[in-house]
């Protein structure tokens, strides 16, 4: 009797181990960087993504019980990346982030991250259906790094009203994209127009063109405005063409000279920058697709009235209208348990599900990764999404994903600010930021 | 337990504070300054690899045109070898299948022969199955990660690359950092440096007289008013230092910008409004100077306050009998018994003025177009902020470098100015 309880107990210590084995709990922790509470499907996107991989799980007999742990609350960039890049060398980095895909190259380089292609069957939808060209934005080194989150584009904007009391019909507004697009409105037109509605006194002075305040990518675009390249794709080497630097902070230069833009412009502060182009204070500006949610936090409520968009125009023969996208990207970060990188994969890759995507795009008014997004109601639904994605997207490009990207956009921006607030020429300015950029960026450099 | 024991045994905290919080720092800084550390790097260390990018950069890395071809056209083969452990571990189906359709065929990447694998009259199905059944063909070592170089050259010799090529593509595949010097000597290069050396040279000699100056002044006009009424000058203008620094320089540029105080002010008198901090150089550099003026004219204020209170009261009386007037007072009794107090108000001022950024990060950043970028500050964002994300660790050290020799040097220069020996002196009074 005594042997048949011990075996009775044993067999059932041993269903209950078994049935505990069976049962995976899996944490999840997603950090997101530069994201406010208009971007909360970065992270609710995957909570969702791990309730229909349970339930996939079920259905094949196995009981997985996934945590999803978000963070967002950031002061800025520099904290997100360095917990990120700390946590990392630490062992404590979070499963998934969503982060620049400029961070790409450095943190595969140094090992922090795991490439998803290693997990997720790329040629499997839905992520088969992202824009091929996001697609090889999230990898480096032919690798497929990450996916994807979200699409932006930076367009330039023109205040309507500005432009009908400068003697623009409201046809020729209409026209304006176009004409953008097409080459024949250039930014000498800009300075122009913009001058024109200070002399007039439809604007104040230093507010006819209404540049960022701080660096960012918008500033290579004018750099391509003016016949730059990023980088060469035969060599994959970063590109100073002197040539195209100069004019392009020669346009600065000349805006200021014009009274068209402030000499002391950067630095502004962001909340009273979008107060005063959401409400007209500029005639032209330049931002990106987010903006049109900010505008309406800042009181204006009737963007397509009052606001025209286009490229970034063309600043000669040599350059052509163009506009930067700087996605998102979701990457998952070198875990102990591998297990951990694969699930982490998996999320991403349901994430990125046309739905689930569209939630993100139309919240935080930014723009599809994937092809079948046109074809969701929501999307399909939002004029700002639609227009903007078929104005700006198709002539978009990204910076490139270069180990030394940092140091040539620094060096370009400071040149630029150099040049701007008048303490060198542009050629000085260009011949200091050669030499910089030969120092620090060496070997991987071609100048033109 | 002798008594020179237990002194250790005293001092033993103050010890492990300063060797963790003073010299460790300064150890690690020299540490890294000689190092190529980034974020790309990594700081613990590295591993082996060789990607499509670095594919491009081999031939001027020395690396021989035929070993580069090597490598750029291994892929994915099906081999025998493969096939075997394809049956072994999956499917002896597909592997037969591969065998007779398939056999020597080569891919350039693995996503290629993931997609053959999925279309097999036998497919491999699942996802996580097909990605190792396709890593059994992998004749390639490129977009792979070894952790140790061994491993690495093991992998290298069995593509069979030329054996001469081999320690080349070690370094070129080491993914850590590197001792070098090369910071040094970039720091002698860029234009940049001799800027940020004036800027901080020009920064902390304004700063500096600012605070000395002002600090002077408040301490000898407080002197001069009745108890209470001085005190509650001095809490006014202790206030700077005790405000936390994001909320003071807020305040600052509030006071600054062009809705701000100012602009508002003037714009009474119709000035049109103005971005008074930044303006241009010119209008940075004497906000700047204000920010770490008052907050250290108001450290100045109390320890010249305690100064003036130690000097005997009896000399002023005496002096105010001669008919001396209150500048007479100031210029030949007070002023040269303050001699030691100012003297280290200057060096402690001097030392932590020049490292200090933290209040031109938060008013100006170093801008206009660089012109108030100070040393301590180009470290920093050299180190810890770049918008490409590839943080420079190793640059960045080597600026704060550069500070830690001229804070030694400094200092040692103020230890003989102030002939610290006689100020340790035992006192004559008691011998």
């Amino acid at each position: 009797m005594k042997t048949i309880t011990h075996s009775i107990a044993l067999a059932g210590a041993m269903a209950v181990t078994a049935g505990l084995a069976s049962a995976e709990d899996i944490n999840i922790t997603v950090w997101a960087g530069g994201s406010n509470d208009g971007d909360s499907y970065r992270i609710e996107a995957i909570e969702i993504a791990a309730d229909i991989l349970e339930r996939e799980a079920a259905i094949l007999g196995e009981e997985l019980n996934i945590t999803v742990d978000g963070r967002r609350d950031f002061t800025g960039w520099d904290e997100f990346k360095q917990g990120v890049t700390l946590g990392a060398e630490a062992g404590t980095a979070p499963s998934i982030v969503v982060t620049s895909h400029l961070d790409i190259t450095s943190w595969s380089q140094a090992g922090y991250i795991v490439a998803v292609e290693d997990y997720v069957d790329l040629d499997a939808w839905p992520l088969s259906n992202v824009y091929p060209n996001l697609m090889e934005i999230a990898a480096s080194g032919g690798t497929q790094w990450g996916v994807p989150q979200d699409a932006e584009s930076r367009p330039f904007f023109f205040w309507r009203d500005t432009l009908t009391q400068i003697g623009y019909s409201e046809d020729d507004i209409d026209a304006l994209p176009g004409k953008v697009a097409s080459g024949e409105y250039t930014l000498a037109n800009v300075l122009e127009d913009a001058k024109k509605a200070v002399d007039m006194g439809v604007v104040e002075e230093g507010y006819g063109f209404y540049p960022r305040v701080s660096n960012g990518p918008d500033y290579a675009q004018f750099y391509q405005s003016f016949g730059g390249e990023l980088m060469d794709a035969d060599t994959g080497k970063l590109v100073l063409d002197k040539a195209a630097m100069t004019e392009f902070y020669q346009f600065f230069v000349d805006a200021v000279a014009a009274g068209v833009t402030r000499k002391n412009h950067i630095g502004t502060e962001w909340d009273q920058w979008y107060n005063e182009v959401a409400n007209g204070r500029a005639a032209f500006w330049h931002g990106g697709t987010w903006h049109f949610g900010r505008y309406k936090r800042e009181g204006n409520d009737d963007f397509w009235n009052t606001i025209q968009f286009s490229l970034i125009p063309s600043g000669n023969d040599a350059g052509r209208a163009n506009t930067i996208t700087h996605p998102l990207v979701y990457l998952v970060m070198n875990q102990e348990d591998e297990r951990i990188e694969e699930v982490a994969s998996q999320l991403i890759a349901i994430a990125t599900e046309p739905r689930l995507n569209t939630l993100h795009a139309i919240k935080s008014n930014h723009l599809a990764v994937a092809q079948a997004q046109e074809g969701v109601d929501l999307y399909r639904g939002n004029r700002w999404a639609s227009e903007a994605t078929e104005v700006l997207l198709g002539s978009a490009n990204a910076q490139p994903n270069h180990l030394q990207y940092g140091a040539f956009s620094e060096a370009m921006f400071r040149g630029l600010e150099a040049a701007w607030t008048g303490v060198q020429t542009p050629e000085e300015a260009v011949a200091e930021v050669e030499t910089q950029m030969r120092a620090t960026i060496g070997d991987d450099l071609i100048v033109r | 337990m002798t008594s020179r024991a237990l002194g250790i045994g005293f001092l033993a905290p103050a010890l492990i504070a300063v060797f963790i919080f003073f010299l460790l720092p300064v150890l690690l800084t020299v540490v890294f300054a000689f190092t190529n550390m980034s974020t790309s790097t990594g700081i613990m260390g590295g591993d082996y690899r060789i990607n499509t990018d670095q594919l491009r950069g081999l031939p001027e890395a020395g690396i021989s045109a035929p070993s580069v071809e090597k490598l750029e056209s291994a892929g994915f083969q099906i081999t025998e070898a493969g096939l075997t452990a394809l049956a072994d571990q999956f499917s002896e189906d597909a592997a037969d299948e591969l065998r007779d359709d398939h056999m020597d065929a080569t891919f350039g990447s693995r996503r290629e022969l993931e997609r053959l694998l999925k279309d097999l009259d036998d497919p491999i199905r699942r996802t996580r199955d097909r990605k190792a059944a396709a890593d059994l063909f992998a004749v390639t070592i490129v977009g792979e990660r070894y952790s140790t170089e061994d491993e690495f050259r093991v992998a290298l010799s069995a593509t069979g690359i030329d054996s001469a090529d081999h320690d080349a593509l070690t370094r070129e595949a080491f993914t850590g950092w590197g001792w070098t010097t090369d910071n040094f000597k970039l720091l002698l290069e860029l234009p940049s440096t001799l800027r940020f050396a004036l800027n901080t040279a020009f920064y902390v000699v304004c700063t500096l007289a600012f605070n000395i100056l002002f600090g002077l002044f408040l301490a000898i006009s407080t002197f001069y008013l009745p108890g209470k009424l001085a005190n509650t000058f001095r809490a006014i203008w202790f206030l700077p230092r005790i405000l936390p620094p994001v909320l003071y320089v807020l305040m600052w540029n509030w006071f600054t910008w062009d809705t701000g105080f100012i602009s508002t002010v003037t714009g009474w008198f119709g000035v049109p409004p103005q971005n008074w901090m930044m303006q241009t150089t010119g209008h940075a550099w004497t906000v700047v100077v204000l920010i770490n003026g008052f907050v250290g004219a108001s450290l100045g204020m109390i320890l010249f306050s305690s100064a003036i209170k130690a000097i005997p009261t009896s000399m002023l009386y005496a002096s105010e009998v001669d008919g001396a007037n209150r500048w007479q007072q100031v210029r030949h009794i007070i002023l040269p018994q303050m001699r030691w107090p100012i003297l280290f108000m200057t060096s402690y001022q001097t030392l932590s003025l020049l490292t200090s950024f933290e209040y031109i990060l938060l008013a100006t950043d170093g801008g206009p177009g660089r012109g108030t970028e100070v040393w301590a500050l180009a470290a920093f964002h050299t180190a810890l902020n770049n918008y490409g994300g590839n943080l420079q660790y190793g640059l960045g050290a080597a600026y704060a470098l550069v500070l830690v020799f001229i804070g030694i040097a400094l200092s040692a220069l103020y230890l003989r100015l102030f002939n610290f020996k006689d100020l340790l002196a035992k006192p004559r009074i008691e011998q």
